[in-house]
């Protein structure tokens, strides 16, 4: 017996199994790098657009709302950061940390938006704040994801604000607080109207948002 | 992480164990290479034909054997008639009648290892062979194979065997699987732990049968079982690759599960009966590797199928669900050319890796035995097999632990 061959098979297997974790790791490192390289973008296009807001004023609501790509950017972002939390976990803290970013980062162009939108009257938004939880005590908030993915894929106008409701971030907690949010998830709020609770499928989203019949679709129009 | 995904990692790391064990021992002995030199010398040998109701192949199966590069008074072929119903024996009289070569002799159907038996007891050969009536050899098979009888310690021989005319998805699937067998033999004979002399074309010395007995019913596989018992009385069976040999292979589903369903309870029931052979390194590689290998991956492919269903029904039921909760239409998912969006987890890179080898070793064995496979049986083979292997494990452990009915054909 050659019990030699069968350590080195053994520590072959080992090396094999130790370089399929170092590179899904290195991946999974590009990935949060790929995360903060997109938020930074995003940070700074928020700065110009305050700063051009507070330059120009109300005077050029053209020029303003003409800039206002955020929402497609913000949303591939919530895409990507999706794909982290399944590969690194919810707990994660670089996960959470990207998440706290991402949140202010929509906070912040939340603001921004309805400060422009009351200003400039060519410039009005519709958009939706979603409130989840993934930590396994919102069974139908996943649901509640796909309807506003698909609305936000078949609308690419339609801004929807996603926010964790059990994330530690300060000015997340005022944001819960200022639209009396209680912890009944799924909640949406959509405009600047009341709270609604629970799963809302594709119809009742719709019937919600009637704004969204004056929105652009991706679908060409039937005539 | 979940335990089912631990077991999981736990198959992968067994299989790719096992798979870089083999490739090892191909880079410490690589197979030689077909060479034109005749055998030192030729002795006799007796070819045994069992037959049972297969008036379709027998004629080519000794036709084949006719035409064997051996001279003609070494000889002799035993077409034994295990009692068919239809004009096998007919047929096999004509040739009889014809050559001298040709004994034929008919008994009651009693099953192959008994018509292997009476083949046996009717020759005083030095070499016995047996050969199902479904294969064909090829014109130098015994040359080749009689070569490799010339180390002494030899005392049984397999051939390298090869699917006769693959047409079907299914036939050329199975013409990958035994390419694949093919790699796996030599590197079995490699670490002396051969665990099978298959029906076609194997070849033992006689004493072999006077040491340790006859075949036996063993459950369907007196192939497997006899490969087993030579193990235990410390007889060396080789490999020889250069003695090819085409076999017939199951052309529908139930057929191919049935005679797999037939090997691989009989893997578990002879297991069973020489238990005291595993993890016992007085039996070499084939005690302490191959046969605690095999039993793992019968249970690891089993398991390996199940994980895999459950997660694609658990898929298929969260879509279903989600889109009658939702009222989303159906549309499909979106596609994201960049890598972000690629999977890249552990798991993938492991099954890459093992499939990657499984490819290697089936070039390998292509490259053994010379032979050619098209892109077409590479994709019924990764496609398919995966899907149906699980179907025979699942049956043999259902009829082993129920002892239901063993059915041969």
């Amino acid at each position: 017996m050659n019990w030699q061959r069968y350590i080195i098979a053994f520590v072959i297997t080992g090396a094999i199994f130790a370089t399929a974790f170092y590179i899904a790791n290195r991946l999974d490192a590009a990935r949060v790098a790929d995360i903060q390289s997109t938020q930074t973008a995003i940070s700074i296009d928020i700065l110009s657009t305050e700063t051009q807001f507070e330059l120009l004023g109300s005077l050029d609501c053209e020029a303003i709302s003409q800039g206002q790509t955020l929402s497609s950017e913000l949303s591939d972002l919530a895409s990507r950061l999706s794909v982290a939390e399944q590969n690194l976990g919810i707990n994660n803290t670089q996960v959470v940390s990207l998440k706290k970013q991402y949140s202010l980062l929509e906070i912040k162009d939340y603001l921004l938006m309805r400060q422009i939108s009351a200003r400039c009257r060519n410039f009005q938004p519709v958009y939706v704040l979603y409130f989840y939880s993934n930590s396994g005590d919102c069974p139908q908030c996943t649901q509640e994801g796909e309807v506003l993915t698909y609305l936000r894929t078949t609308y690419p106008d339609l801004r929807v604000y996603a926010f964790d409701y059990n994330l530690d971030l300060p000015a997340l907690k005022t944001l819960i607080a200022l639209r009396r949010v209680d912890d009944t998830l799924p909640a949406i709020v959509v405009q600047n109207r009341a709270v609604v609770y629970g799963l809302k499928d594709l119809s009742a989203m719709q019937k919600l948002i009637p704004e969204l019949k004056t929105l652009a679709t991706t679908t060409p129009e039937v005539h | 992480m979940y335990i089912g995904t631990l077991i999981l990692y736990a198959c992968l790391f067994l299989t790719l164990y096992f798979e870089v064990f083999l490739l090892l021992s191909f880079l410490e002995r690589r197979p030689g290479v077909k060479n034109a030199r005749a055998p030192r010398h030729y002795p006799s040998v007796a070819m045994i034909v069992p037959c049972y109701n297969e008036e379709r192949t027998v004629a080519g199966t000794i036709e084949s054997l006719l035409a064997l590069e051996y001279p003609a008074e070494k000889l002799s072929i035993l077409v034994v008639n295990d009692g068919s119903s239809d004009t096998t024996g007919a047929i096999a009289r004509g040739y009889a009648a014809r050559d001298p070569r040709i004994v034929y002799i008919e008994k009651e159907n009693g099953g192959k290892y008994t018509a292997l038996n009476v083949g046996i007891a009717h020759t005083q050969a030095d070499i016995v062979g047996c050969l199902d009536a479904d294969s064909f050899v090829a014109p130098d098979a015994l040359l080749e194979a009689v070569k490799v009888f010339e180390d002494p310690t030899v005392m049984a021989i397999t051939p390298a065997m090869k699917v006769s005319k693959p047409h079907s998805m299914l036939e050329v699937m199975q013409a990958v699987e035994y390419t694949f067998g093919i790699f796996l033999k030599k590197m079995f004979d490699n670490l002396a732990a051969i665990n099978v002399l298959p029906g076609p074309f194997s070849l033992y010395r006689r004493e072999v049968f006077e040491r340790i007995g006859p075949f036996r019913h063993a459950y369907n596989t007196e192939d497997m079982e006899i490969a087993f018992r030579m193990h235990r009385h410390g007889l060396k069976i080789a490999n020889a690759h250069t003695a090819i040999v085409y076999t017939t292979v199951p052309c529908t589903i139930p057929s191919l599960l049935r005679q797999r369903t037939r090997w691989s309870r009989g893997f578990l029931e002879n297991s069973r009966d020489y238990y005291y052979m595993y993890f016992n390194p007085r039996y070499g590689h084939f005690g302490v590797l191959v046969l605690p290998v095999a039993l793992v991956a019968f249970f690891a492919g089993l398991y390996s199928a199940g994980f895999m269903l459950y997660k694609a029904v658990g898929y298929v039921a969260t879509r279903v669900t989600d889109a009658l909760a939702t009222g989303i239409p159906p549309h499909l998912p979106a596609a994201h050319l960049d890598w972000y969006y690629l999977n890249t987890g552990m798991l993938t890179f492991l099954i890459i890796t093992v499939l990657s080898m499984t490819l290697v070793a089936i070039l390998l064995g292509s490259r053994i035995a010379a032979t050619r496979l098209t892109l077409k049986s590479f994709f019924a083979y990764f496609a398919f097999f995966g899907l149906l292997a699980p179907l025979w494990l699942a049956r043999a452990l259902f009829g082993a632990v129920l002892a239901t009915q063993r059915v041969w054909r």
